[in-house]
């Protein structure tokens, strides 16, 4: 059993979008099916020529935060969204009713309609494919160009995120909700 | 072996002896046929034409047929849904005074009201089968796997109990047994009660919308669902007596005219206080979100239609202008529609992921929405199923109050 998380170095992302490709092959995830699992938002430069705010702009990758306290799991009505063995916030589309209470409940808007399945889908760190095969990656972190993602087990104390989220500051998006994320951004 | 035989059979007793009528299809035609009677026919026929339409479109396109989308999943189906079942707790509120708290002035209303708060809630079940994206697996799941951390499940389930009681205690009002009428009145309302305030649970433990997270909806949906019951009353008795009321029923009706216009003084007071306490700090996510909804047009028709104008009304004549408590409750229920539809849109108003993902765009501002055809359609289909519905019942029940007791 793990607890699986990520920490982004997000200031070095650069917006190739290497990790939506390769999130969408990995996954099957349908061409033109936009922000479905990762994305990466923008942040643009602030004010006027010339007075431009160059610290203003910034990238923003996202995508399902894994919370230990998710609020799409607590009002899912079948317990169709479930955390599996490895803390991963998964979804089993046999008991999804599609009644969208978890895409209206996600603070992070990580949940999509799978035009395929016809149920709410979300990222589930790659745990039909490289997690299931005993991989500790995921295709987004693979296959990032400038190293902003590190994956792994937060309980095990020599693993790459545990020692990262010891040396370097950290914060989580919207932690204000008691949501405990399971996604961290470097600073 | 004998027991059971004899049980069922008592059982098969139990159902024969229910009074109704039997009605062919030329007894649903014999109407009087005054102008305003063929408009109302019409309009309903209309209406249901729509519902088939609009659930042919739903099944042949899914939910691509709606205008919900990501950002705003939940649309007009769910606020008409909404308006249903809280016109059902309403009447099953409204019909409770009399049989159940044995406020001897509103036996009159008991049995059409609790009937009114059947079909209403048979209604809003047919509308949100087509919002659910999966009906029958809501039904084998929400009993397999129930989510007892989910509003939606508490609601759901407890939505069906109401209803069987509901069936329960009209059943007994038609045998006119009001000891269990009275008995399963009191278990349906409760039930009800439970069922509509974890409706409102539904938006009120949205952590993530600030607008609706809170206490507010909750119990402000049992304010408006017994104002809503109060509407359709006025609504049902003004056309069971053509607006020419009985002196028992002018009592009745002056009588809940009073009480509607503490209800709406309470409502306007709940409402200023939320929208001062939205506002007040300036808090991110809330105070803009409140100031815009203080912009848009249909809140004004929430306002005018469903507070203003009636308690204008009751005001004027101390609740005794009856025909003008009609025509005010019809405003009322058209502002209760828009109430709906602001509570279910105004949730959703503020993008939950604020920064653009794609070149050549801006970054996102208010999520907007407009209800397709379809969604129009199946809508309006669910109002002239329940015009059906209850008419039929006129027709097949004595839905006035027993004469002999």
């Amino acid at each position: 059993m793990a607890r699986y998380g990520m920490a982004l170095d997000y200031k070095n992302c650069i917006n190739c979008k290497a990790c939506e490709v390769a999130c969408k092959e990995e996954n099957g995830i349908l061409m033109g099916a936009d922000k479905h699992r990762i994305w990466v938002g923008v942040k643009e430069i602030e004010g006027e020529y010339p007075f431009l705010s160059i610290v203003s702009s910034s990238f923003e990758p996202s995508q399902c935060q894994h919370c230990d306290d998710a609020p799409c799991q607590e009002v899912c009505p079948t317990n169709a969204t479930y955390y599996d063995e490895n803390g991963v916030v998964r979804v089993n589309a046999e008991k999804c009713i599609l009644c969208s209470y978890c895409m209206n409940a996600c603070p992070y808007d990580a949940r999509y309609v799978d035009d395929r399945t016809m149920t709410v889908d979300k990222c589930n760190f790659c745990s039909d494919t490289r997690l299931a095969r005993g991989e500790t990656t995921t295709a987004c972190q693979n296959t990032c160009p400038t190293k902003v993602r590190t994956f792994g087990d937060l309980d095990d104390p020599n693993s790459e995120i545990s020692e990262l989220l010891r040396t370097r500051e950290h914060f989580s998006l919207k932690s204000h909700l008691g949501t405990k994320p399971k996604l961290f951004y470097l600073t | 072996m004998a027991e059971t035989i004899q049980q069922k059979q008592s059982i098969k007793e139990f159902i024969a002896t229910i009074p109704f009528n039997k009605i062919g299809i030329k007894d649903l035609l014999n109407f009087e046929k005054t102008p305003q009677n063929m408009l109302v026919a019409v309009i309903t026929l209309a209406f249901l034409a729509f519902f088939v339409l609009g659930v042919a479109t739903y099944l042949m396109h899914g939910h691509h047929a709606y205008n919900v989308t990501r950002e705003h999943p939940w649309g007009l189906l769910i606020a008409v849904y909404i308006f249903f079942v809280v016109s059902s707790t309403g009447l099953c509120i409204v019909g409770s005074l009399g049989d159940v708290f044995g406020f001897k002035d509103y036996e009159m209303i008991s049995k059409r009201a609790i009937f009114g708060s059947i079909v209403t809630i048979m209604a809003g079940f047919a509308v949100i089968a087509f919002e659910i994206g999966h009906p029958v697996t809501m039904l084998i799941y929400n009993v397999l796997s129930p989510g007892l951390t989910s509003a939606i499940w508490w609601m759901g389930t407890l939505y069906g109990l109401y209803l069987t009681f509901m069936i329960i205690e009209f059943v007994f009002l038609l045998k006119h047994n009001m000891k269990m009428a009275k008995f399963f009145g009191l278990t349906g309302l409760l039930v009800g009660l439970a069922a509509h305030s974890n409706l409102g649970g539904v938006f009120g433990f949205l952590n993530a919308r600030t607008i609706s997270n809170g206490v507010f909806y909750p119990t402000y949906f049992i304010l408006t669902a017994f104002i809503t019951g109060i509407f359709i009353a006025f609504i049902m008795m003004g056309f069971r007596y053509k607006l020419e009321f009985p002196e028992n029923a002018k009592v009745m009706l002056t009588n809940l005219a009073k009480i509607q216009g503490l209800l709406i003084s309470i409502l306007i007071f709940f409402v200023t206080w939320k929208f001062l306490t939205d506002i007040y700090g300036d808090m991110p996510n809330r105070a803009d979100v409140a100031i815009h909804i203080l912009g848009s047009w249909t809140f004004w028709a929430e306002v005018v239609l469903a507070m203003l104008i009636p308690l204008f009304i009751i005001l004027k004549d101390m609740g005794k202008n009856l025909t003008g408590m009609f025509w005010a409750s019809l405003s009322g229920m058209v502002g209760v529609f828009f109430m709906r539809y602001n509570l279910v849109h105004d949730t959703q108003l503020k993008p939950l992921q604020m920064m653009k993902t794609t070149e050549y765009e801006l970054a996102p501002s208010w999520v907007n929405y407009f209800p397709s055809m379809t969604e129009i359609m199946i809508s309006l289909g669910g109002l002239g199923l329940c015009i059906l519905l209850y008419y039929v019942g006129t027709k097949l029940f004595n839905l006035d109050a027993d004469t002999h007791h």
